[in-house]
């Protein structure tokens, strides 16, 4: 008489899928905050009058120590119109929204010339700015 | 005497789900941080012109700035009289192109101060639009 063997069975343990999908999502959370411009140093000007800005393909900021980053890369400033046009491309009037992330302290030699860039590859400019708070 | 049988079993929550939950409660907070808009102001700028087609515009409005003040026409306003007193010769203009505001800005004029100004030509009623100095570089024989 034969004694059959008793199978042993291997089963892929299921407490781990959890762990695993928290791991991915931080990798792709990291990975998506190195190619935005969130990362970047930078004090918005107020103003009184503010409104709520759409979403936008290009962001354009000018960060503490006067560097030039175009959605989070950094650029020249002579090559900045035809970067901004190439990625509007064909976009109608209305979503060619260009977001302007100036530090507050940075001067006109270096701003005007980014403005002008944005205003020449037809972008429409919103200056991005944090509400002044208003004395009573 | 009978006695009762203790049928309270006791149950724990599975600790499977506990990587679910924490997974779920990650993809709420990116989802929640993701959507803060940002807030600021639109701004028209019309496309830069050549000095030939300059000459056209010279009675338009013009405001200089410097680092920390601001001029209308070549006169200094100080920043309670600047929008009454824009507005007042804004009010004269009646084509659109007239309300066109030239803003010269000087080399130091910081981006605070700027969109102060600008903020406050808006208000007035006036479209602003940018003068820059063109550098060009000579090359020496």
């Amino acid at each position: 008489m034969k004694i059959a063997r008793k199978k042993m069975r291997v089963e892929i343990p299921n407490v781990a899928m959890g762990d695993i999908a928290f791991n991915l999502l931080i990798f792709f959370v990291i990975l998506a905050r190195a190619q935005d411009d969130s990362h970047l140093k930078w004090e918005a000007a107020a103003s009184a009058k503010v409104e709520a800005a759409d979403n936008a393909k290009v962001s354009v900021l000018v960060d503490k120590d006067n560097k030039l980053y175009l959605n989070g890369r950094n650029v020249g400033e002579s090559a900045l119109a035809k970067e901004i046009e190439s990625l509007l491309g064909t976009a109608p009037p209305g979503e060619r929204i260009v977001l302007l992330k100036i530090h507050k302290e940075t001067q006109a030699q270096r701003f005007e010339p980014i403005i002008e860039a944005v205003s020449e590859a037809g972008g429409d400019l919103v200056h991005v700015l944090e509400e002044k708070e208003r004395t009573p | 005497m009978r006695l009762t049988r203790n049928t309270n079993l006791l149950v724990e929550p599975p600790s499977v789900a506990t990587g679910d939950i924490a997974f779920n409660l990650i993809v709420f907070f990116l989802v929640c941080a993701s959507t803060q808009p940002d807030s600021g102001r639109k701004q028209n700028i019309p496309k830069s012109e050549s000095k030939e087609e300059q000459k056209q515009q010279s009675e338009n409005i013009e405001v200089t700035l410097d680092r920390t003040g601001a001029a209308i026409n070549g006169v200094r306003a100080a920043p309670v009289d600047f929008v009454p007193k824009l507005r007042r010769l804004l009010s004269t203009k009646t084509r659109p192109e007239d309300k066109i505001v030239v803003v010269k800005s000087s080399k130091d004029t910081p981006y605070h101060h700027w969109i102060a100004v600008t903020g406050m030509i808006d208000e007035a009623g006036g479209i602003v639009t940018l003068q820059l100095e063109e550098e060009r570089t000579v090359m020496a024989p």
